[in-house]
């Protein structure tokens, strides 16, 4: 094992809370070899900094000083009027509900009224303490140094399966509810599969109740494996006034005739890195990701994502909106990789910031990776203000500036929100985008 | 009654004057007309009139109903009922039309001290409205003005002029890049609108669309100056001659 000293008061802090918490850890067996294995990689690396060039907007080494308590598991008294509440518009959609309180599945918050012949579900901490030898086959191969430390530490998560041809007729809503009133650590881990010719809709909800402490770390991995002809509707919301910092990735992996649409919105945040990463396995599938940024004041959001068409005759389209205020930094890195054997591949990307403020930045940087010489791929970037002649075509119609410049934001955010195929859900999105802007 | 008092303007940008002393005044109830070649002055005279900041008024003044509109914001125009119809109306996606309107309607009415419209009332003005104009709920759904033609764009622009029922209206060019049956549906929607209470000014490079929108007086624009006032038929005499005795260009 190379043994490149840790660098950092973070990074020792990381390791020693490892080593206090191992034998805790929800696992035996072969799971604690894959957290050992893990935090061995970890020890290796240190954490992402700038010199890694994944990593060259968010030096995480830099940000991340002091790295708080790993959060104890422990059941709150949260009442569902609290997390509605924090839910906001989300609550009010019809949908099959999934809890996780402080990273611990919550069954009593949880309200799951599918079939279980439509749907499986399962506390992820539950299972890693029976350790089925299955179960390590759902993890992704640890794609980086954040993974690997969700890896390490995770503690509770779900696995949710759509068994085949099945559709659980609703949408799965799963709450990652903050409650903890000193800043905790989290890690969770979800796996997510859809078996061949089922659909999901899926809504990643993560929210702050009122009494969270600031300053909260979280690292959520969702595993999202889609078999063949298999559909997803992947959305995820991020509302977030309480200053934390949110470590997310999404990896996916697309087999035959799948689709797959992913929506994120992310708003403040203190510091927000989203990583998604695609792979197709199987031709003819269809993926389709959008998403929203929103920052101000000093908040900093990263998006990046990678998309691997390792097979012929997928299509692929990303279009990422982002509004930034103040001093604000969003990130948006997004990769496309065209293997040899991936002809007829259809590839579009297109990454849009609205600046608020001169002194908001945005950083963009699409890369094609082509290898194969018979594909439609492009990508695009813009970085713009509002428009001063819309400005004043609104205002001549009595439009008060402020609500001119509101509504033209919210137009600007609103071709990517409308990517989102379910009306309530998209509808839900929109009104807490508009919260945000209006906000501000 | 709209009084334009030895108006100078110029390009805030890069400091070229455009209007060198215009006195105007059209009172209630009158429809003027404004001619003139390109290069004239005709639209910058409309946007200082809808009070667009890239322009500098460096000396006169605009007088609304007695009152100077000089100092006000583009939106405390319109709540004081000024209307300017553009010559390229803007395309805002991802705003239904139904929404802008809405939007633009109450935020006159609050200005005004006119209660908000309930929904039902609202869309009961606006269908009626639209109707006149051949606008259909479809184009009432879609995003304001984008993919629309320029026909459809110009009768967007009137149908928004009459839910906001200005008493200053201000038409820029709207005969600009309309076939003549679009002309006719534009204008007889702006003709519907004359009234006792309200002055219109009516841009245009061409007489034909005053052949629809008849004024009461037609002034040339040149020079920025008005360089000569008649009747409608100064339109036509136009129309002969050109503006060659204008501009001290041949035609």
């Amino acid at each position: 094992m190379n043994v490149t000293p840790l660098k950092t008061k973070a990074e020792s802090q990381l390791r020693e809370q490892f080593d206090a918490a191992a034998a805790n850890l929800p696992g035996s067996g072969w799971v604690s070899t894959l957290r050992a294995r893990a935090m061995d990689a970890f020890t290796a690396e240190g954490l992402p900094n700038r010199r890694i060039e994944e990593w060259k907007y968010t030096d995480l080494r830099e940000r991340l000083r002091d790295i708080p308590a790993p959060g104890t598991a422990k059941p709150t008294d949260v009442s569902t009027a609290d997390l509605n509440e924090a839910l906001g518009p989300l609550a009010a959609i019809d949908a099959e509900r999934i809890v996780l309180v402080d990273g611990a599945y919550s069954a009593d918050l949880s309200k799951i009224s599918a079939e279980a012949t439509t749907i499986e579900l399962m506390s992820l901490a539950a299972m890693l303490e029976k350790a089925p030898p299955w179960l390590e086959g759902k993890f992704s191969a640890d794609s980086g140094v954040v993974v690997a430390l969700n890896t390490a530490f995770m503690s509770d998560g779900v696995l949710l399966k759509v068994r085949k041809d099945q559709d659980p007729g609703k949408p799965v809503l799963l709450v990652h509810a903050r409650t903890a009133s000193e800043p905790s650590a989290l890690a969770v881990r979800n796996v997510i599969s859809v078996e061949a010719g089922g659909k999901l809709t899926l809504i990643e909800a993560h929210v702050a109740l009122p009494g969270a402490a600031r300053g909260a770390l979280s690292n959520v991995v969702t595993d999202v494996t889609l078999a063949d002809g298999a559909a997803c509707d992947h959305i995820k919301s991020l509302v977030d006034a309480a200053g934390s910092t949110h470590l997310a990735t999404w990896n996916t992996k697309l087999g035959k005739d799948a689709v797959y649409r992913g929506f994120q919105l992310t708003a403040s945040p203190a510091l927000a890195r989203n990583d998604i990463n695609i792979i197709f396995n199987g031709e003819g599938s269809k993926l389709d990701l959008s998403g929203v940024f929103l920052a101000r004041g000093s908040e900093h959001i990263d998006t990046t994502l990678v998309v691997d068409h390792a097979v012929p005759h997928c299509e692929s389209r990303e279009l990422f909106k982002g509004v930034l205020a103040d001093r604000a930094h969003g990130i948006f890195q997004g990769k496309i990789i065209v293997r040899p054997d991936a002809q007829k591949t259809d590839g579009k990307q297109m990454s849009q910031a609205l600046m608020l403020s001169p002194d908001a930045q945005f950083s963009s940087k699409p890369e094609l990776e082509i290898y194969a010489d018979d594909v439609v791929c492009g990508h695009g970037a813009t970085c713009t203000e509002i428009d001063a002649d819309l400005l004043f075509y609104c205002r001549s119609r009595g439009i008060p500036v402020d609500e001119a410049r509101a509504m033209l934001t919210e137009s600007f955010v609103g071709e990517a929100v409308e990517k989102i195929e379910d009306e309530d859900v998209r509808e839900a999105i929109e009104t807490l985008a508009i919260g945000w802007l209006r906000v501000g | 009654m709209l009084e334009i008092k030895n108006l100078h303007a110029r390009i805030a940008e890069d400091g070229t004057e455009i209007l060198r002393g215009i006195d105007l005044v059209v009172p209630k109830g009158e429809v003027h007309a404004i001619m003139g070649p390109n290069g004239s002055g005709k639209s910058t005279l409309a946007y200082v009139l809808a009070g667009r900041d890239d322009y500098e008024i460096t000396e006169g003044d605009i007088l609304w109903n007695g009152e100077s509109i000089l100092e006000m914001e583009p939106d405390e125009r319109a709540a004081k009922g000024v209307f300017l119809a553009f010559q390229y109306p803007m395309e805002i996606p991802g705003v239904a039309t139904m929404t802008f309107l809405r939007a633009a309607l109450n935020a006159v009415r609050k200005k005004r001290d006119q209660k908000e419209l309930t929904t039902p009332e609202f869309l009961k003005v606006v269908r009626a409205k639209a109707a006149e104009l051949g606008v259909s709920d479809e184009m009432l759904k879609r995003p304001l003005n984008v993919g629309f033609s320029g026909g459809e764009k110009k009768r967007m622009e009137i149908l928004q002029m009459s839910v906001l029922e200005p008493t200053l209206c201000v038409l820029d060019e709207t005969d600009s890049g309309l076939d003549i049956d679009a002309i006719r549906i534009v204008s007889e929607g702006a003709t519907k609108l004359r009234s006792p209470d309200r002055a219109m000014l009516v841009i245009t490079h061409y007489q034909r669309l005053l052949n629809y929108i008849v004024p009461d007086k037609v002034h040339v624009l040149a020079k920025g100056r008005i360089q000569k006032t008649g009747g409608k038929e100064l339109a036509l005499e136009l129309e002969k001659s050109g503006y060659a005795d204008f501009t001290g260009k041949a035609a």
